[in-house]
């Protein structure tokens, strides 16, 4: 097979990406189709109240999370199916010039779909078995009657199967799109880089300045994931300490460990993603003799405006996405509930992602420091 | 002067542990030509590695003017990297975001105080002066291993390391760079140790080492050095 465990593994991310998501939606839309069964069976006024903001908050929730992380799950997939293409340009160009069609190829990338069904099916799972728990904590008031989750097969159809097979097709017809490109460019090593002549290419600049330009032209792609990546931080963090005050305390946790789980996974991801690319850079300018920090400096600092631009637009785009799913849903509700921006889940989360940042990049400093240049070279 | 005494190199874990260098100790003499001649896989590159501070070994120890070089600590071995060593490899590792100018400024850049403001005279010597702002990947193996000539001749070494430096060289120009290496070490006196396979080149060095399987076979010298265009190829 062409996709081998390995590359398997380095889904990881994906999996758990849909498996809170999955986890999150799937409790709030079992019980809000439990509930609904037994609506009428609800006498009090004060219960149909109470009744309707459960309902509403519930849509939220899925709302907000779950289109927020399928959309994560698209750009982490496309990335990867990207990267992979990239990184094994060789063989994948042999197999074209062997005479391998370009939808036979591409048709073994459906396998990037399994880890969807992997996460997707981790997380029913486990939000069937967390149910009981959360059905009695969405009832802590006993307004309700007293209901038992209740299977339903559309449901985690819609939650499984739909997404394995939107993403297997996703994964299988980006590849195709990717290998239309010629044979040649595929096999060439240095085919990635693509760098517009731009206003500073006849000035006699140093070597370290140049590097750090030329590092985020070459790629552009990696630079998106990166501020993306810093987007999602800054998104589901905040996200998740601003639902706290909508979801029952129980939940709360949940809900900002999930958020904080999802938001290290995708700042790890892009990380990883930008020293193994500039993996070889740094170690050749070891092999020269420049000093780690003349390394980071020019060629991993270059990221560090472009995470800061990710996180604004993702504070932005949180309040904004929060707000008008408040004031949609709960519309004709008479209590609607206060939204303003958070400005303490701001600091918490500014603080956090910094510290995240700068750290993850010590750490993977240290470990290029250690690896011999030789071994960084063959990869 | 460099000095190896019983160095020995592993490579691989458990049963496929093997040894790549056997107990090799040598001498390169300050401002010497020395050639590493053997066959495929016997350890050339490994040796040169070694020699060259870019990897440990795993026994034996390494001397830069009777200074023990296993004993440094990484830091300071890129720090006599950076002052003293040129690389040019079988492989050339060019960096590919970067124009043959740009390339050449990595070592050109690296030499004290200011930098070397000759980096286009070397570029021009190797016969690359039209295509200053050519991406690696828009050349061809050749042009791009005379980058890589280039790149190293600009830091002005002390010692340079080559391995295979024609490797992917027709005669003529390989004859070019050859000559150009040579005047280079003739003005500056640097110390050259290369890897070949191409015997006609031992004949242009002050000493040639003979390795075969991981062991030094034969070392010897030559009374004449023939120059780059004297050699046969
Ligand atoms: N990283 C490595 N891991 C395992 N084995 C290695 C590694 N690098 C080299 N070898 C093995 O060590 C031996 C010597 O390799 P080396 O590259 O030094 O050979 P060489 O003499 O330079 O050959 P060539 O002339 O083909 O370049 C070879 O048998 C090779 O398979
Ligand atoms: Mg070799």
């Amino acid at each position: 097979m062409l996709i081998g465990i390995r590359d398997m593994a380095k889904l990881f991310a994906i999996s758990v990406v849909c498996c809170c998501a999955v986890f999150v939606c799937a409790l709030f839309m079992n019980y809000n189709i439990d509930i609904g069964a037994v609506k009428d069976e609800i006498t009090t006024p004060m219960g149909m109240v109470i009744y309707d903001a459960v309902v509403a908050t519930g849509k939220v929730v899925v709302g907000v999370s779950g289109g927020c992380l399928a959309a994560t799950t698209v750009v982490l997939l496309i990335f990867y199916v990207k990267n992979y293409i990239d990184s094994h340009g060789k063989e994948l160009g042999i197999l074209k010039a062997l005479g391998y069609s370009d939808m036979r190829v591409a048709g073994h990338f459906w396998v990037f779909g399994i880890s969807v069904f992997i996460g997707t099916g981790v997380g029913y799972a486990g939000a069937m078995g967390y149910m009981p728990n959360f059905y009695e904590a969405q009832n802590g008031e006993g307004l309700f009657p007293d209901i038992d989750p209740e299977f339903h097969l559309g449901l985690a159809f819609c939650m499984i199967v739909l997404p394995t097979v939107f993403f297997m097709l996703l994964s299988v017809f980006y590849a195709f799109f990717k290998l239309k490109s010629p044979v040649l460019g595929l096999l060439k090593e240095s085919r990635n880089v693509k760098i517009k002549k731009g206003k500073f290419d006849d000035k006699d600049l140093p070597f370290l300045s140049d590097l750090k330009r030329n590092t985020l032209k070459s790629r552009k792609s990696l630079v998106f994931f990166v501020g993306f990546s810093a987007f999602c931080f800054s998104a589901m963090t905040q996200m998740s300490m601003s639902m706290n005050e909508l979801a029952s305390d129980t939940f709360s946790w949940m809900i900002i460990s999930i958020g904080l789980i999802l938001a290290f996974m995708t700042l790890l991801m892009s990380l990883t993603s930008v020293v193994k690319g500039n993996g070889k850079t740094i170690a050749m300018m070891k092999v020269f003799g420049y000093s780690r920090r003349e390394c980071s400096g020019s060629v991993l600092d270059g990221y560090r405006p472009v995470t800061y631009i990710g996180f604004i637009i993702g504070t932005a785009y949180q309040y904004f996405l929060l707000k008008i799913m408040v004031d949609i849903v709960f519309a004709d509700y008479e209590d609607m509930p206060d939204y303003s921006f958070d400005f303490k889940a701001l600091a918490i989360s500014l603080v956090t992602f910094i510290a995240a940042y700068e750290i993850i990049l010590y750490i993977f400093g240290r470990k290029l420091d250690r690896q011999s240049v030789k071994s960084i070279m063959l990869e | 002067m460099i000095e190896a005494r019983e160095i020995t190199k592993f490579y691989g874990q458990g049963e496929s542990r093997f040894q790549v260098l056997k107990n090799i100790s040598l001498t390169i003499e300050d401002g010497s030509f020395t050639v590493i001649l053997g066959t495929s896989g016997s350890g050339k590159s490994t040796l040169l590695n070694t020699i060259s501070a870019l990897e440990r070994p795993d026994g034996g120890n390494i001397f830069y003017d009777g200074e023990d070089i296993t004993a440094l600590s990484d830091s300071e071995l890129t720090r006599l990297r950076r002052d003293r060593i040129g690389f040019i490899f079988q492989q050339y590792y060019l960096l590919p975001n970067m124009n043959v100018m740009q390339n050449v400024k990595m070592g050109a850049d690296l030499v004290k105080p200011a930098g070397n403001k000759d980096y286009r005279e070397i570029i021009e010597a190797v016969g690359l002066g039209e295509k200053l702002k050519k991406y690696p990947g828009e050349l061809s193996g050749g042009e791009q291993q005379r980058v890589s000539v280039a790149r190293a001749l600009a830091k002005k070494p002390k010692i340079l390391f080559l391995d295979e430096p024609t490797g992917a060289l027709d005669e003529e120009t390989g004859r070019q760079v050859l000559d150009y290496i040579c005047a280079l070490q003739n003005e500056y006196d640097f110390t050259v140790v290369m890897v070949t396979h191409n015997q006609n080149i031992a004949e242009m060095a002050d000493t040639v080492i003979k390795m075969n399987s991981g062991k030094i076979s034969e070392i010897y010298t030559n009374d004449t050095r023939k120059n780059a265009y004297e050699i046969g190829w």
